[in-house]
């Protein structure tokens, strides 16, 4: 099964600096956005990369998951695309 | 005018991440998808060496290129869901834009973009059954910004990203990525400027996978002998699968290179594994 919007949740949380700052701000109603089943959002929630991989996203958008996290917030990888 | 001079770099995040609190940065994200690849984390000591070792390989490379005085660099790269999403994911991809822009950290890089050359593949491509996509805007990334960098950091000549889609399944094989190379060389031949052309990406790693850490050192060596060899062109039978079972899937754009320069013997190359997550490797042919 596809995990297009799932995908697209975590591309735009690279991309869209707008996304990042309201994600910070409220991430359930960003997860309403996007057409997302139960079991994404948990995995979403979890913020582990590795259980979205097992859903299917790419692992190179995965990582993208711990922008949200406090101790990875201010992670030079940001800084780069 | 045959082309002038062709090179191949990784481009690897970390080579253009200063050693320290940086590269403790993007170890540290990389080993949440992968944790068992935290053992062997370089030590402060290692990442410099490293830093410097590239650095050398790279002044190898811009020197040959600066000799062959070029007034276009190709740069052949993937992307990394950066200009591409799954709503469109292209194999093959030239930009047809005026100018090209992209960030790293606190470098900023823009060039004139070579659309006039872009717009001569696509055609001769067209015409020989090859169908390349294109478009008018690219955002540059790091496939391109840490090779560039190093190679072109100032903007003294126009480039032109040519993108292969390495990254994501179904990826084109290893003789179509050849035969679009002999492409360009045929156009760089039929063009009045000296065109240069550099491949981005690779060696051997596992990006966004579980198996980071994993180097198949073996493996990027045997690539490496072929191109001194000047056996380029049997690379060519490698299939997808080999190459991704080696973490080599961004050879493909290496395989790009290769067949612009055929059977020509590398005329340096230079390898070392980062302990992170990736082999570097850096080679060059001069051609003229």
């Amino acid at each position: 099964m596809s995990c297009y919007h799932l995908s697209r949740l975590l591309f735009d949380l690279k991309m869209d600096e707008s996304c990042v700052k309201r994600a910070l701000a409220d991430f359930e109603s960003v997860m309403k956005e996007y057409d997302l089943t139960e079991e994404e959002k948990a995995a979403l929630r979890a913020g582990d990369p590795r259980k979205l991989r097992q859903l299917g996203v790419h692992g190179m958008l995965c990582l993208y998951i711990k922008r949200l996290q406090p101790e990875f917030r201010d992670n030079i990888y940001w800084q780069q695309k | 005018m045959p082309l002038v001079s062709a090179l191949a770099a990784s481009h690897a995040p970390n080579i253009l991440l200063e050693p320290g609190a940086e590269w403790e940065d993007f170890m540290n994200l990389h080993y949440s998808m992968a944790p068992q690849g935290s053992a062997t984390r370089p030590t402060l000591e290692q990442q410099k060496k490293l830093r410097k070792d590239a650095e050398d390989a790279f002044a190898v490379l811009r020197a040959d290129m600066e000799q062959a005085k070029p007034d276009v660099l190709i740069v052949v790269a993937n992307d990394q869901f950066v200009n591409f999403f799954w709503n469109n994911i292209p194999t093959f991809f030239v930009t047809i834009a005026d100018e090209v822009k992209g960030q790293f950290t606190r470098h900023k890089f823009h060039y004139r973009n070579h659309k006039e050359l872009g717009r001569a593949i696509v055609r001769a491509g067209m015409d020989k059954g090859i169908d390349l996509s294109f478009g008018e805007h690219i955002e540059l990334q790091h496939t391109q910004n840490v090779p560039l960098y190093f190679l072109l950091p100032e903007p003294k000549i126009p480039i032109l990203p040519f993108f292969v889609n390495t990254w994501v399944e179904p990826a084109p094989t290893p003789k179509r990525c050849y035969q679009v190379g002999e492409l360009i060389r045929e156009v760089a031949t039929n063009s009045p400027e000296r065109v240069a052309i550099l491949a981005t990406g690779g060696l051997s790693h596992f990006p966004g996978s579980p198996r980071i850490g994993e180097i198949d050192t073996q493996f990027d060596h045997k690539l490496l002998e072929v191109m001194r060899q000047g056996k380029g062109p049997s690379l060519a039978d490698y299939s997808v699968e080999e190459l991704l079972k080696a973490g080599d899937s961004e050879f493909l754009n290496w395989m790009v290179v290769v067949g612009t320069v055929g059977d020509a013997r590398a005329s340096y190359t230079s390898y070392m594994p980062d302990f992170v997550a990736t082999g570097w490797g850096f080679v060059s042919w001069k051609l003229s």
